[in-house]
């Protein structure tokens, strides 16, 4: 079992299909849609604003349910259609394998950052709740936020609250990493410095799957693919 | 603790003002609902039980003088539990120095520690009487002002003077209870008798039954046989009186109030529902980013919902905690008010199970099914549209229509504006806004509505019910149109006291009544009920009456009669022209009813006859005991100077006055206890209000916290305070305008439902619903005075946001 699913992608995307029904009518997102994500690339998806990049994010994440197609996801365990779970197990699933880091934190207000961090463990319930105290400690020391392990979200900067959601999604040690322009609301140097992040974790192993609309950042992946109105381009190479 | 407890921690104590409201607006419904279930238990438990404690007759029969040794005959008959002889006899008193004089009724009772029937309950002063003592039972006090101490005058039936020394007061539930019309009572030992010129024989006897004391039928069955019994002796019995031990006498008019009560109690459930799944509604709408984090992170919908849930039961378990205390309080208290006004005493203080049950039922179940709505709702809203946002506005509520909804109701709006502006008319900006936010909620402003229109309609339908209710009364006034009702101890010739009244000059019209008790039969001949049998002249226009079916009584009817719809409860298909066994006279015969009237049948069953027959029957043709007088006024207080003139001018003619009694006061009883019961009616129209204005505060207050980032936008580009809070204040009072319009329609059938309620409780009949623009009125000006209220804070919380707090992120 777990050699069969070793030598597959991590995540295919076969002929995937998302139409948004709007009042204007019927809207193609994303128009027969291949894709595959190996283990431990650090995968860059680029285009510019309203191509589809965070809709296609969504169809591997579970986030958004998708028209037509199918998306797989081969972890060391099993091979997952997604389109098969329901919301619940969706979320379940979720909270193990991915790690999602959104453009605006998506902080909860109410949570010390320590707490915010434990919180994936306590909702899939992984860890025993001490470990979990201990672990979350040592992501918020990873990304150098030790000192303000019990400040609230709101009494730090954007680019260190970006920094608890990386410690959020790496909480319960999940395959992948999702990212939908992490740093998108940063300035150029605190970007810089999540980018750095992102590489070391790459580093030591991970599949980092990130958004961004800008082109300079193009070298610095290890793979990228370019997306404009709901299609993929410049993707000959792997497929 | 782990973090999804933290949070749930966070999200009941991080914002203690919104928490507050939240719990106090579960609460007031709660406190509502427990005042009324406890009220409503503890009076329906103890009126009963502290009436049958004074041991209550069964059996009271008027009668002829006995003595002990007929009283032992009585005591000895079959079925006969207790039975206690009472002379009774009537005199007038007054205040030393004072000129107005009472009527009572003097009951003589032989042994006061031996009293076994009808037991006096001790107010104040001594609890027995020495010789020339007398204890005032407490209704005397309604019509003249005495206390234990002071020294009354006594007019006798030849006239002459003596004075007496008041004891005490006492409270007699029982003795009074069965007759309305009589008067007051009062009390005094054998030995007083002399003092009066009474002899020492009875003439009324006071039973109970040894079997069946809340069974009617049981109880005529005794009195029946017991009657046959007596009057085989020789004796002549007149009117005879069933009660039940455990039915207090005043229970119509107390189902009349727990009738109400109840209704206010349905009615709070549904407005404190409302206002708790509005409050939820828009506190959980907040935290619909929540749900979609969590769910993002990997939190299933069983996490989710146990943590909503210990959050919906904490803000039940806090509003519980206030509201279970304050509403057993209030339960006492609002009962007390309501036995001391009945004149019955209460068991004690004590929680009543199962108005706390109710409670914890309203103050767990409804958030939690109010609260799950929205929690179920948000968990069903995908991750992405949680976490983008796109429903903050009203997709959340409106499902994917809401969108589509809004422009049109926009486009609606803009023609609108567009048509006002064609005619130079110009709505301002602000309360374009206003008008815009009073509509973009539709769910929560349909809630608030809702609440505000039911404690609105509420308010103007109890001001018609009072209104309808005295109407009826007055309707019912039109039996006692005569300004004067003169009787005399003796029967005179109707010439002669014509032509004397006639002397005074502001006397218009004189007419002499006949008077005759009779005994309604059951098919079999048992005999079912008294009816008073009143015989004005035919064609008199001293009666006015509200006939049902059939006619008036003429001229020349011969055993016939109308009779008042009490009828109904003995004969329910009775028809008008239908027979009717009566015993007249000691005589059974067999009258035609032609008419069938309304009455108050809480003051007995009557019944009309033409003066023509029934005096001739009684062998006093063109004679009479009981006279009306019309004078040239009729308000209340010219017939009580006439009443008193005629009195003293009769008397001083010597002719033997008994009582003179303004026309107008023969109401008082019925009045008194409709008072009662609107006195009741406005606590709850006022409780309603509360209500609503609390759901509409709640309301503007969550509007108002809702749209903190928007209004931070306006500050930003310059609106002022008295901008942002007028803002508020408009939609406040558009809602109150709104819910003032919907209220008048909603009032009709409320006014129909609650007339119905008291009117059948009271009168045993359906009446007349009558409309009033009074509480219209009252309601117009405390709706804008409430919403304004109600949109004050909210609207000074508005205004008093920093741009800087309102726009930084969370
Ligand atoms: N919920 C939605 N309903 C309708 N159209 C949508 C929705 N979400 C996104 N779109 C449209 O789909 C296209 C792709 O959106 P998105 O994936 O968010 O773009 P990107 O993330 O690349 O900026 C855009 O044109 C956007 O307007
Ligand atoms: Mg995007």
């Amino acid at each position: 079992m777990t050699t069969t699913t070793e030598s597959l992608p991590l995540i295919e995307l076969r002929n995937v299909v998302k139409n948004y029904q709007s009042e204007a009518g019927v809207f193609p997102a994303l128009k027969n849609v291949n894709l595959n994500i190996e283990r431990g690339e650090f995968l860059g998806i680029i285009g510019k604003s309203g191509a589809g990049k965070s809709t296609l994010l969504n169809m591997f994440t579970g986030v958004d349910a998708l028209t037509s197609g199918e998306v797989i996801v081969n972890t060391n365990e099993e091979s997952i259609s997604l389109h098969s779970l329901n919301e619940n197990d969706l979320a379940l699933w979720r909270g193990r394998t991915m790690g999602v880091i959104y453009q605006s934190f998506q902080l909860l207000p109410m949570l010390t950052l320590a707490q915010n961090v434990m919180m994936p463990m306590d909702m899939s319930d992984l860890y025993h709740p001490r470990k979990s105290r201990e672990r979350a400690l040592e992501l918020l020391d990873m990304v150098e936020l030790i000192d303000h392990a019990h400040k609230l979200p709101s009494l730090i900067s954007g680019g260190q609250q970006q920094r608890v959601a990386i410690a959020r999604a790496l909480a319960n040690d999940p395959p992948v990493i999702v990212a939908d322009e992490p740093t998108g609301s940063l300035d150029s140097i605190t970007a810089d410095h999540i980018f750095k992040l992102f590489e070391r974790l790459v580093q030591s192993g991970r599949t980092i799957v990130m958004v961004t609309h800008d082109k300079g950042l193009m070298p610095r992946f290890s793979r990228h693919v370019e997306i404009a109105d709901g299609e993929l381009f410049s993707e000959a190479d792997r497929k | 603790m782990r973090p999804r407890w933290r949070k749930v921690l966070s999200d009941l104590i991080d914002n203690k003002a919104r928490t507050l409201l939240v719990v106090l607006s579960i609460a007031v419904g709660v406190f509502a609902i427990g005042v009324i279930a406890g009220a409503y238990v503890i009076i329906s438990e103890d009126m009963s039980v502290s009436y049958a404690s004074n041991n209550p007759a069964n059996i009271e029969l008027r009668m002829d003088d006995f003595d002990e040794d007929f009283l032992n005959t009585i005591r000895k008959f079959d079925g006969i539990k207790e039975a206690e002889a009472r002379r009774v006899f009537n005199i007038r008193a007054r205040p030393l120095g004072k000129t107005q004089w009472t009527s009572i009724d003097v009951i003589t009772i032989e042994d006061f520690e031996e009293n076994e029937v009808n037991l006096l309950t001790p107010l104040s002063g001594k609890e027995i009487p020495l010789k020339n003592e007398i204890l005032l039972e407490q209704d005397v006090l309604e019509k003249m002002d005495a206390a234990p101490g002071d020294t009354l005058e006594v007019q006798l039936r030849d006239d002459s003077i003596k004075t007496i020394y008041v004891a005490g007061i006492v409270q007699d539930s029982s003795t009074g209870a069965v007759d309305f019309l009589a008067p007051p009572l009062a009390y005094i030992s054998t030995d007083t008798l002399r003092l009066f010129d009474q002899g020492e024989l009875f003439n009324r006897v006071f039973a109970t039954v040894e079997t069946g004391q809340d069974d009617d039928a049981h109880i005529n069955i005794v009195l029946s046989a017991l009657k046959e019994k007596i009057e085989k002796n020789d004796y002549e019995v007149g009117r005879t009186f069933r009660s039940l031990t455990h039915q207090h006498p005043l229970e119509t008019t107390i189902n009349a109030v727990l009738g109400i009560l109840m209704a206010l109690g349905v009615l709070i459930v549904f407005l404190s529902s409302s206002l708790i799944a509005n409050t939820l509604s828009a506190l959980l709408t907040q935290h619909l980013r929540h749900i979609g984090v969590m769910k993002l992170i990997g939190g299933r919908d069983k996490i989710i919902f146990k943590m909503y849930l210990v959050l919906l039961v904490s803000f039940g378990v806090l509003a519980l905690l206030i509201a279970v205390p304050a509403g057993g309080q209030g339960a006492y208290g609002l009962a007390q008010f309501i036995a001391t006004m009945m004149g019955f005493s209460l068991l004690g203080y004590r929680i009543v199970p199962s108005a706390f049950i109710i409670q914890i039922m309203v103050g767990l179940l409804v958030p939690l099914v109010a609260g799950f709505m929205p929690v179920i709702n948000g968990s069903r809203v995908t991750v992405q549209k949680a976490i983008s946002g796109d429903l903050a506005g009203e997709s959340s509520e409106q499902g994917e229509g809401g969108a589509n909804r809004e422009s049109r109701f926009e486009a609606i709006q803009f023609q609108a504006t567009r048509i006002l502006a064609d005619r130079g008319i110009r709505i301002k900006r602000p309360l374009l806004i206003s008008l815009r936010n009073t509509f973009r909620r539709r769910g929560r402003l349909i809630l608030t509505l809702f609440t505000l229109t039911m404690g609105g309609a509420t308010f103007i339908s109890v001001f018609n019910v009072r209104v309808t209710l005295h109407e009826y009364v007055e309707s019912v006034g039109n039996y006692f149109l005569a300004d004067v009702t003169l009787d005399f101890d003796t029967p005179y010739r109707v010439s002669e006291i014509e032509q004397f009244a006639m002397q005074d000059p502001r006397v218009t019209y004189v007419e002499g009544w006949a008077f005759s008790g009779a005994d309604i039969l059951y098919p079999d001949g048992t005999t079912a009920d008294n009816v008073s049998l009143l015989a004005p002249p035919a064609g008199s226009s001293l009666v006015d009456p509200l006939m049902v079916s059939g006619r008036w009584v003429q001229a020349g009817d011969k055993k016939k009669l109308t009779i008042s719809e009490g009828i109904y409860d003995l004969y329910p298909n009775l028809q008008a022209g239908d027979y009717l066994p009566l015993k007249v006279n000691g005589k059974e015969e067999s009258w035609e009813v032609v008419g069938i009237f309304k009455f108050i049948n809480m003051e007995g069953i009557l019944g009309y006859a033409p003066y023509d027959y029934i005096s001739r029957d009684q062998n006093m043709a063109n004679l009479s005991f009981s006279y009306r007088i019309v004078t040239e006024e009729h308000d209340r207080a010219y017939q009580e100077m006439m009443a008193e003139d005629l009195d003293a001018y009769f008397r001083d003619n010597g002719f033997h006055v008994q009582e003179a009694t303004p026309g107008l006061s023969t109401l008082d009883s019925a009045a008194e206890s409709l008072d009662i019961l609107i006195s009741f009616l406005l606590i709850m129209a006022l409780l309603t209000a509360v209500v609503g204005s609390m759901g509409l505060a709640g309301t503007m207050s969550m509007n108002v916290l809702e749209r903190t980032r928007e209004i931070g936008i306006m500050r930003a580009i310059g609106a002022t305070d008295i901008r942002i809070i007028t803002m508020v204040l408009v939609e406040g009072l558009l809602i109150g305008i709104i819910s003032f319009i919907l209220g008048i329609f909603l009032a009709v059938p409320f006014t129909y439902g609650f007339s119905w309620i008291v009117s059948t409780a009271i009168f045993e009949t359906p009446i007349d619903v009558v409309f009033t623009p009074m509480g219209y009125g009252i309601w117009a000006g405390l709706v804008i005075l409430l919403s304004t209220l109600a949109s004050v804070l909210p609207a000074r919380s508005a205004a008093r946001l920093t741009i800087r707090e309102v726009l930084a992120y969370e």
